[in-house]
C-alpha cells in the first residue's frame, strides 16, 4: 500500500511538474511576442510523455522507492529548459534531446543496477574510471579548453564534461573503499585538544583525495570541482568513520591548499578578487557578474515576468548564470522556489541515506546528495556573491548535456537504493504469480521492523 | 552514521539559508540601490520598451505620450506641443535618460510605485496596461501666453497659484525640442543634443526658470522690506531724505539711484519710485545678521523643495561674507552685488506677500492616475516657509499697487476689465556704462494679482541684451506679465 501510494504521488506530482513547465513556456512566449506558442499542445505532450517514462520505469523496476526525487528533478528540468528556450532556442533543442538521453540513463540506470551493493565490488573500477575521466581533458586531440578551463572533451560533434560522470564514479569508489575501512580510520589513537586523532598512516586517503583536488583546481583551472570532489569525500569519511577530527583536518587541509593555490595562481587570484569587489573591473573580468547582480535586482519580488527581462545580457547565462535569468524573471519567489526544490531534494536524499541500514547504501545515497547539494551552493553562491563564482553547473537546470546525463544516472541511483530499503522494510507487495515460488528473501525480511542504527 | 546524516542535513539546510537571506538582500533590501549604480543601463533599456504613461496639462492638453512603432524599441516617446513644455516635462531618451517630469516621475508613468504594483497584483491573469499617467499644474494655453508675451525675448517667466503653490506657466525661452531628444535615431538625437550643447550662452537643456539664477536688482526690494517691517526699522511713512549719492561706512565709492537721481521721501515713497539708497541704508541699518536671517525666512540660501530635479538655491550671501564689508550688505540689500535670485523663487517671494506671508511648497503635480483613470496620489498643498508678518504682507501689498498705480509699473501693468494689479519691477545692473563692455542690465517684474484676494502670483525675467539695458525693468518685462496675468485672470485659474 505504502508503495503504491508513494507511485501515486508520484504520478500527480509529475504530472504538476509538466503543467508548471508547460505554464512557464506558456507564459514565456506571451512575454516575448504576446502570442501563445503554436506548439503548445504537442509540448505539453511531449513533456508529459518524457516524464511518465522514468514514472512508469519507477512503477515496474522501482515501486517501493521514494516519490519527490524524480518529480523535483523533472521541475528544475522543465524550468532550466523553459529558460534556456527564452535565452537561445537552438540550445533548447539540444537540451531536449540530452534530456531524452538522460531519461534513457535514467531508465537504463534503473535496469542494470538491480542492487546498488553490486557496485561496491567494482569500486577500484570505479576509481579508476573516475581518474581517467577527470584525466581525459588533457589527452591531446581529444581535450578542449572552454573558457580557461580544461574540462572538456570532443568527439564526434559533441562537446562532453567527463568530470560530471567522474564525480558519480568517485562516489561508488569512496563508498566502497569507505564501508571496508571506516572501522580502521575511525581508531583513534591520538588525543589532541578536543580531537581524536587517526593514526597517521590511515591519513593517506585523505592525502591522496586532497592532492587530487588540488591537482584539479591547478592543472583545470576548474576551482568548483576541485571543491566538490573534496566536499565529497570529506562528506563521506566524516559519515562513514563518525569522527569530526577528519572534517576538521580535511577542512584545514583544503583552507592550506586553497591558500596556496591563492598566492601561487593568477587565475584563482583573479577570482576572489571579484568577489571581493567587482566594481573594480566593472567592464572586464567583474561584468558577468555583475550584470548577474543586477539581472537580481532588476527581478525584485516577483520578477519581470517570463519572457520580459534581458537576461541575455549576461555572459554564459545558459551555464554558470541560468540561475540569474532565473531571479530577473521569475523574481525572489521564483529564485526561493529552486532553492527549495534542491533542499527538498537533498533531505529526500538524506532521508534515503538514514532509512538505508546497509552502510554501503547508506555512504553512496549520503554521498550522492552531498554531490547534488553541494554544487547547487557552490552555482548559486558563486552568481549571487557568496562564494567565489566557479564554474559548474546547476543540476538540472543548467544547460550541459554532460551534466544532465550524470545527475539523471545519480537520480536513478538514489532511487535504487531507496526501493531497495522500502522492499527490505516490507512496504513493496509483489504480485505474485499464481504458482510461483515465494522468494524466500523476501518473506523473511518483511516482518522485520527497522530500527535506525 | 546517522547522527552524522542528521548534521549534514542541518548543516546543508544552513547553507541554502544562507543564499536565501543573501537573494533577499539582491532581490529586495539592495534592489533600488543596484538599480541606480550608473553602469546599470537594464532599467532605461526596460522602461524604452515599454509602455509609458500620458503626461497632461492642466487644461487636458497632452503633453507627452508612447506611440506604437514597429521597431525594436516598440514605443516611441511623443511631445504634440514640440518645445512649449521643453523644461517643465523634459525628455525621455535612451541615450540621456530622462529628465525633469519624465524623470521625477517616471516610476508613476511606468507603473512601477508600489501602489501601483499591488493593484497589478489583482490583474495577473489579463492583459491590462499598468502605467500611470500624470496631470499637471501647469496650463498649456497659460504656456502659450506666456511663450508668444515673451516672444523673442531671452528669459523666463513663472506663474503660480499663491495660495497653494501649483505652478500654472513655467516658460524660458529658448527651450529645445524634446521629441529631438527622444528619437529612436540616435544619431539624430546625438546631433540635436550636440547642437543644443554648443549654445553654451542661452543654455536651451536647462530650465533655467528655477535652475538658473540670475541677479535680482530691485525686484530684492521686496524682501529687504519685509525684512525691515517686520524688525520695526521702518515703518510706512518713515522718512528718507532725498539725496543723489550716499557713501556707506568703510568705502569711498557712493552709492548712486538708478539713473542717479534725486529720490527720497517716505519709505511707501521709495518703495514706489524704487529709490536705491534708503534700502541700502535700511539694509546696513538691519545689520547682517538681521538681513541674512530674513532672506533665509525667504527660503534664499536653499534649493527650493519644487518637485522637480536640480533646483538652484538663490543667493544672498552669509553673516562671514558681509563681515567688515558695509558697502556689500548695502548694494546686496537691494538686489545688487552678489545676489542671485531664480525667476521661481522670485515669483514666490511675491506669493509670499499675496499669501499673507505665507510661501506655499511650488509644485508642477496636480494628481497621478492609473491607467483605468482613476486617482493614485493627489497633490496636497503645503506651506513652506513664513517669510513675514501678515501685517507687513499687507502693507507690502498696498506698497506695491502704488508701484502699478503710480510707480515703476505705471506703464505697464493696467489689467482689463479695471483688475488691479500689484508689482515690483527690476532693474539689474551687471555693468556700469562706464565699465569695459558697456552698460548691461537684466529687466525684471514680479507681482500678483488681484491685488485683494490674489489668485495669481508671477516673475518676468528677461536677460540682459542691448535692447533690454536699453530699457526699464518694468518696461521690457511689464508688458509680458500684464498679458499674461490678463489672460490667467480670464480662464478664471
Amino acid at each position: 500500500m505504502i508503495a503504491r501510494s508513494r507511485r501515486f504521488s508520484e504520478l500527480l506530482l509529475v504530472v504538476l511538474a509538466a503543467i508548471i513547465t508547460a505554464g512557464a513556456y506558456t507564459l514565456t512566449a506571451l512575454g516575448r511576442t504576446a502570442s501563445l506558442p503554436a506548439n503548445i499542445g504537442p509540448f505539453l505532450g511531449v513533456v508529459l510523455a518524457l516524464l511518465l517514462v522514468p514514472h512508469l520505469a519507477n512503477r515496474v523496476f522501482a515501486p517501493g522507492a521514494d516519490g519527490t526525487l524524480l518529480p523535483i528533478a523533472a521541475l528544475l528540468n522543465g524550468i532550466g529548459y523553459v529558460v534556456i528556450a527564452r535565452i537561445n532556442p537552438d540550445l533548447a533543442a539540444k537540451q531536449a534531446g540530452w534530456t531524452i538521453i538522460g531519461v534513457g540513463a535514467y531508465v537504463a540506470t534503473l535496469v542494470i543496477v538491480k542492487d546498488v551493493r553490486e557496485l561496491s565490488r567494482y569500486k577500484w573500477t570505479a576509481a579508476a574510471f573516475g581518474v581517467s575521466m577527470l584525466l581525459l581533458p588533457f589527452v591531446p586531440g581529444v581535450g578542449r579548453t572552454i573558457n580557461g578551463s580544461r574540462l572538456w572533451i570532443r568527439a564526434g560533434g559533441f562537446s562532453l564534461q567527463p568530470g560530471e560522470l567522474a564525480k558519480i564514479a568517485l562516489a561508488v569508489f569512496f563508498a566502497g573503499y569507505l564501508v571496508e575501512r571506516r572501522e580502521l580510520l575511525a581508531m583513534a589513537t591520538w588525543k589532541v585538544g578536543p580531537l581524536y586523532l587517526p593514526e597517521p598512516r590511515h591519513l593517506g586517503p585523505l592525502v591522496v583525495a586532497w592532492m587530487m583536488s588540488i591537482g584539479i583546481m591547478t592543472m583545470q583551472k576548474d576551482l568548483g570541482s576541485s571543491l566538490l570532489f573534496f566536499a565529497l569525500f570529506l562528506v563521506m569519511v566524516w559519515v562513514a568513520t563518525e569522527r569530526t577530527s577528519y572534517a576538521v583536518i580535511g577542512s584545514i587541509l583544503f583552507l592550506i591548499g586553497a591558500y596556496g593555490a591563492w598566492t601561487q595562481f593568477s587565475h584563482v587570484q583573479t577570482r576572489v578578487s571579484i568577489w571581493l569587489d567587482p566594481w573594480a573591473d566593472p567592464a572586464g573580468k567583474g561584468y558577468q557578474i555583475i550584470q548577474g547582480l543586477y539581472a537580481f535586482a532588476g527581478g525584485g519580488i516577483t520578477g519581470t515576468g517570463p519572457g520580459l527581462g534581458d537576461p541575455t545580457r549576461i555572459p554564459e547565462v545558459q551555464n554558470d548564470f541560468i540561475f540569474a535569468a532565473i531571479g530577473e524573471e521569475y523574481g525572489l519567489v521564483g529564485g526561493t522556489a529552486i532553492l527549495i526544490a534542491f533542499m527538498l531534494m537533498a533531505g529526500t536524499g538524506l532521508r534515503i541515506a538514514l532509512r538505508a541500514d546497509r552502510v554501503f547504501e547508506k555512504l553512496l545515497a549520503a554521498g550522492l546528495t552531498a554531490i547534488v547539494a553541494i554544487q547547487a551552493f557552490i552555482i548559486i553562491g558563486g552568481v549571487i556573491r557568496v562564494v567565489p563564482l566557479t564554474g559548474v553547473t546547476l543540476p538540472f537546470v543548467s544547460y550541459g548535456g554532460s551534466s544532465l546525463l550524470a545527475n539523471y544516472i545519480l537520480l536513478a541511483i538514489l532511487v535504487r537504493i531507496s526501493n531497495s530499503t522500502a522492499e527490505k522494510n516490507g512496504e513493496v507487495v509483489r504480485r505474485r504469480k499464481k504458482g510461483a515460488p515465494i522468494d524466500p528473501a523476501f518473506e523473511a525480511t518483511t516482518a522485520v521492523p527497522v530500527v535506525p542504527s | 552514521m546517522n547522527r552524522q546524516l542528521r548534521r549534514l542535513a542541518v548543516g546543508l539546510m544552513a547553507c541554502f539559508v544562507v543564499l536565501f537571506v543573501q537573494l533577499n538582500f539582491l532581490q529586495v533590501v539592495n534592489a533600488n540601490a543596484l538599480k541606480r549604480r550608473p553602469d546599470n543601463t537594464r532599467e532605461i533599456i526596460r522602461d524604452f520598451t515599454r509602455a509609458r504613461g500620458t503626461i497632461y496639462s492642466a487644461d487636458n492638453q497632452v503633453l507627452a505620450q508612447s506611440i506604437a512603432t514597429d521597431d525594436k524599441y516598440k514605443w516611441q516617446r511623443t511631445y504634440p506641443l514640440g518645445d512649449l513644455f521643453s523644461h517643465p516635462v523634459g525628455y525621455f531618451s535612451l541615450k540621456y535618460g530622462t529628465s525633469e517630469v519624465e524623470n521625477v516621475f517616471n516610476d508613476v508613468l511606468t507603473g512601477r510605485t508600489a501602489q501601483q504594483e499591488l493593484r497589478d497584483l489583482g490583474n495577473l491573469f489579463d492583459a491590462k496596461v499598468n502605467t500611470g499617467d500624470v496631470y499637471l499644474t501647469l496650463r498649456a494655453d497659460l504656456q502659450q501666453v506666456a511663450r508668444d508675451a515673451l516672444g523673442d525675448l531671452e528669459g523666463s517667466v513663472v506663474l503660480l497659484d499663491p495660495r497653494t503653490g501649483a505652478i500654472f506657466a513655467m516658460w524660458s525661452n529658448p527651450g529645445f525640442d524634446p521629441n529631438l531628444l527622444a528619437s529612436h535615431n540616435l544619431a539624430k538625437a546625438d546631433g540635436a543634443r550636440a547642437l543644443y550643447l554648443l549654445n553654451k550662452e542661452q543654455q536651451p537643456l536647462l530650465a533655467r526658470a528655477y535652475q538658473e539664477r540670475y541677479m535680482p536688482g530691485s525686484t530684492f526690494k521686496v524682501l529687504t522690506s519685509a525684512i525691515a517691517l517686520d524688525a520695526n526699522v521702518v515703518n510706512e511713512v518713515s522718512d528718507f531724505p532725498a539725496a543723489r549719492a550716499w557713501t556707506p561706512p568703510l568705502t569711498q565709492t557712493p552709492i548712486r539711484n538708478y539713473g542717479g537721481e534725486l529720490c527720497g521721501g517716505t519709505f511707501r515713497r521709495v518703495f514706489t519710485v524704487s529709490c536705491n539708497i534708503p534700502f541700502a541704508q535700511t539694509g546696513v541699518d538691519l545689520g547682517a545678521t538681521e538681513m541674512v536671517a530674513g532672506v533665509d525666512r525667504f527660503g534664499f540660501q536653499e534649493p527650493v523643495p519644487i518637485d522637480l530635479p536640480g533646483a538652484a538655491a538663490s543667493f544672498f550671501g552669509t553673516v562671514a561674507d558681509f563681515d567688515q564689508d558695509d558697502p556689500r550688505l548695502a548694494q546686496s540689500s537691494f538686489g545688487q552685488n552678489a545676489v542671485q535670485g531664480t525667476p521661481l523663487h522670485m515669483a514666490m517671494a511675491a506669493a509670499a506677500v499675496a499669501n499673507g506671508g505665507v510661501i506655499m511648497t511650488p509644485h508642477v503635480l496636480s494628481e497621478t492616475r492609473d491607467s483605468g483613470g482613476s486617482v493614485l496620489t493627489r497633490y496636497d498643498p503645503k506651506p513652506w516657509r513664513t517669510a513675514m508678518k501678515k501685517s507687513t504682507a499687507e502693507t507690502l501689498t498696498s506698497f506695491m499697487t502704488d508701484v502699478v498705480n503710480n510707480g515703476t509699473a505705471r506703464c505697464c501693468m493696467k489689467l482689463a476689465n479695471g483688475m488691479q494689479a500689484a508689482a515690483k519691477t527690476g532693474t539689474a545692473q551687471l555693468r556700469g556704462p562706464t565699465e569695459p563692455g558697456g552698460e548691461s542690465s537684466h529687466a525684471w517684474i514680479v507681482g500678483f494679482a488681484p491685488a485683494k484676494d490674489p489668485t495669481v502670483a508671477f516673475a518676468v525675467f528677461v536677460k540682459a541684451t542691448p535692447e533690454v539695458t536699453a530699457g526699464v525693468g518694468g518696461g521690457i518685462a511689464g508688458p509680458v506679465a500684464r498679458t499674461l496675468v490678463d489672460a490667467a485672470l480670464a480662464v478664471g485659474s
